[in-house]
């Protein structure tokens, strides 16, 4: 459905290849706190737009609230107060039938990586496509591209166990990339990369977003924050303590 | 847009999850095959009591013996009038010459015994044949009491005691595949629900997964329910295997005992429509099972 109208706006020059509302933002928070035990904040009135395409470090300690702002973003937690609406969709008030779809259009990188452990790497990537109903030879062409951009191709075979932590990394930046999100999360993703990796995987995430992908990369890791210097949001118990434009961008 | 795949994906994943726990599986579709097996025999046996006793309908009358000498004019009337009253499907005339040749027929060699005899000693009769609803000893009953008092008829003769036996005999196995049928089926969902419970949790870090990147419910559940159905369905199988095999190879050792209970009838086995209806019902308790377990036991 969404394809059709994509095309169709294609064909009648309007609209951008990357999506079908291009002017409007990946994301807007408005007022946001989430809250999982009673009295206590893990985000406190959070309020923040990410465009379409921008690529946002997400920095704080540990404990800060990067997690649960990443968790909301595609729904696996819910805001307790304020509202949040993610590529058009208001996750307050989105139905649990809606959210695989949602979901589907975006791609997280998680922490724990979270790949199946006794399932070749191309079957841990394929099953973000298998999802959405693409046909096997189709999943297994995209599966190999992908995984041949980030070096993986030989290890297609492997199970994750029998790779390195940096390769574990990789797949699931695979994972994550295959089915071209328009938002990409990733929740410290160079934590188990070595320097050399770790430059590498943050240039592949950042040519995301030049082709419209909107980025948020959760770190800890400030020298990596500094290299790029990209918009960086620091969060400190929960509130934004500063929102820090990408260099060179008029604030 | 993508029925294909989809489905191609659900039956790879169900498949795999079968194999993945070999002996569950094959303990519950032997579990299953041998309750099938057993509903199966009852269900035989009575498919194969009932074809007699169709057979047997048409031999159901209710005989009206004709006083002697009653004109064949008077008996066509009494013919109409019977055929007039209610549960009654046909009549027809058996005339005096007919009964005897009957009887001939009927005793073979021994219609020596009636060479001696200068007249013909049987009486014309009406044969009243009557609906299948009334084709029981109670329904003869009924349509006899109907016919008792019409004048003209000597005497009324309605069914045998062995007619009665037999249908208390077909009812009560008909009683028994109930029960049993009823008892296995709920045997045979729990066997396949607690299977299908335990592959949920087996793979409960896959669905987590499947569900973060976007899986439907029913993408992830399908997979569980043709676990289930195939658990089911490939139990009706062995079972059908089976019970061919006890038909065949034990069933002639005790052809004498059925020949007393079945008036010496073949035998047959399921047409096909009973075999694909064995195979389909352990595929539909098998499908109940896995909702059972995909209601009752998880919720992602
Ligand atoms: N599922 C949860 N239940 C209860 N508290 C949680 C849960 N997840 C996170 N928290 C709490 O919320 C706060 C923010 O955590 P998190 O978002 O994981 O921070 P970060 O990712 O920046 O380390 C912490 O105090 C943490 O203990
Ligand atoms: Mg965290």
């Amino acid at each position: 459905m969404r394809e059709r109208t994509r095309s169709l706006a294609r064909r009648l020059g309007v609209g951008h290849a990357e999506g079908v509302e291009p002017r409007t933002a990946a994301a807007n928070f408005f007022h946001v706190s989430k809250s999982y035990d009673a009295g206590t904040y893990a985000l406190q009135d959070v309020s923040l737009e990410l465009a379409r395409g921008e690529f946002v470090f997400l920095t704080g300690s540990s404990g800060a609230g990067k997690t649960t702002l990443l968790k909301l973003l595609f729904a696996a937690e819910r805001p307790s107060e304020g509202q949040i609406v993610v590529l058009g969709r208001n996750i307050a008030r989105l139905g649990d039938g809606a959210i695989p779809a949602l979901r589907r259009r975006i791609g997280v990188v998680f922490q724990d990586f979270k790949l199946l452990p006794n399932r070749s790497v191309e079957h841990n990537v394929g099953m973000v496509l298998e999802v959405m109903g693409r046909p096997a030879k189709e999943v297994r062409a995209r599966v190999f591209s992908i995984l041949k951009q980030l070096g993986l191709q030989h290890r297609r075979h492997h199970h994750p166990l029998s790779l390195s932590g940096g390769e574990q990394q990789r797949v699931a930046i695979a994972r994550a990339l295959v089915n071209e999100p328009e938002i990409l999360l990733a929740d410290e993703p160079t934590g188990n990369l070595d320097p050399e990796l770790t430059v590498d995987i943050m240039d592949l995430i950042a040519s995301t977003a030049s082709r419209g992908t909107a980025v948020v990369v959760a770190t800890h890791e400030l020298g990596i924050v500094s290299r790029y210097g990209k918009r960086t949001i620091r969060l400190e118990q929960g509130r934004i303590a500063e929102d820090v434009p990408a260099a060179g961008s008029a604030a | 847009m993508s029925v294909l795949p989809r489905a191609s994906y659900f039956l790879r994943t169900a498949l795999r999850g079968l194999r993945s726990n070999p002996v569950t599986t094959l303990v519950a579709m032997g579990t299953i095959a041998v309750s099938l097996l057993l509903f199966g025999s009852f269900a035989l046996l009575l498919q194969n009591m009932q074809s007699l006793l169709d057979r047997l309908g048409d031999e159901l009358y209710v005989t009206a013996f004709f006083e002697q000498g009653l004109p064949s004019a008077k008996q066509r009337e009494l013919a109409v009038l019977a055929a007039t009253v209610e549960g009654v499907e046909g009549v027809r005339i058996v005339s005096e010459t007919e009964a005897l040749e009957r009887f001939r027929d009927g005793v073979g060699s021994g219609a020596a015994l009636l060479e001696g005899l200068s007249e013909n000693p049987l009486p014309a009769s009406l044969e009243i044949a009557l609906v299948p609803a009334r084709r029981s000893a109670q329904g003869m009953a009924v349509v006899a009491e109907s016919l008792n008092g019409l004048r003209g008829i000597e005497d009324l003769v309605s069914g045998e005691d062995w007619v009665e036996g037999y249908l208390r005999s077909v009812a009560l196995v008909r009683g028994v595949c109930i029960g049993l049928g009823l008892i296995l089926s709920i045997a045979t969902m729990l066997i396949v629900a607690n299977t299908i419970r335990l592959a949920i949790y087996a793979r409960r870090d896959e669905l987590e997964i499947l569900s973060l990147v976007g899986a439907s419910r029913s993408f992830m559940q399908t997979p569980f329910l043709l676990e289930g159905v195939l658990q089911g369905a490939s139990g009706g199988v062995g079972a059908l295997v089976l019970l061919f095999a006890l038909f065949r190879l034990v069933l002639p050792e005790f052809e004498f005992g059925l020949e007393m209970l079945l008036g010496g009838i073949r035998l047959h086995f399921f047409g096909l429509g009973g075999m694909m209806g064995l195979v389909a019902g352990g595929g539909m308790l098998g499908l109940v099972g896995s909702v059972a377990a995909l209601t009752g036991g998880w919720r992602p």
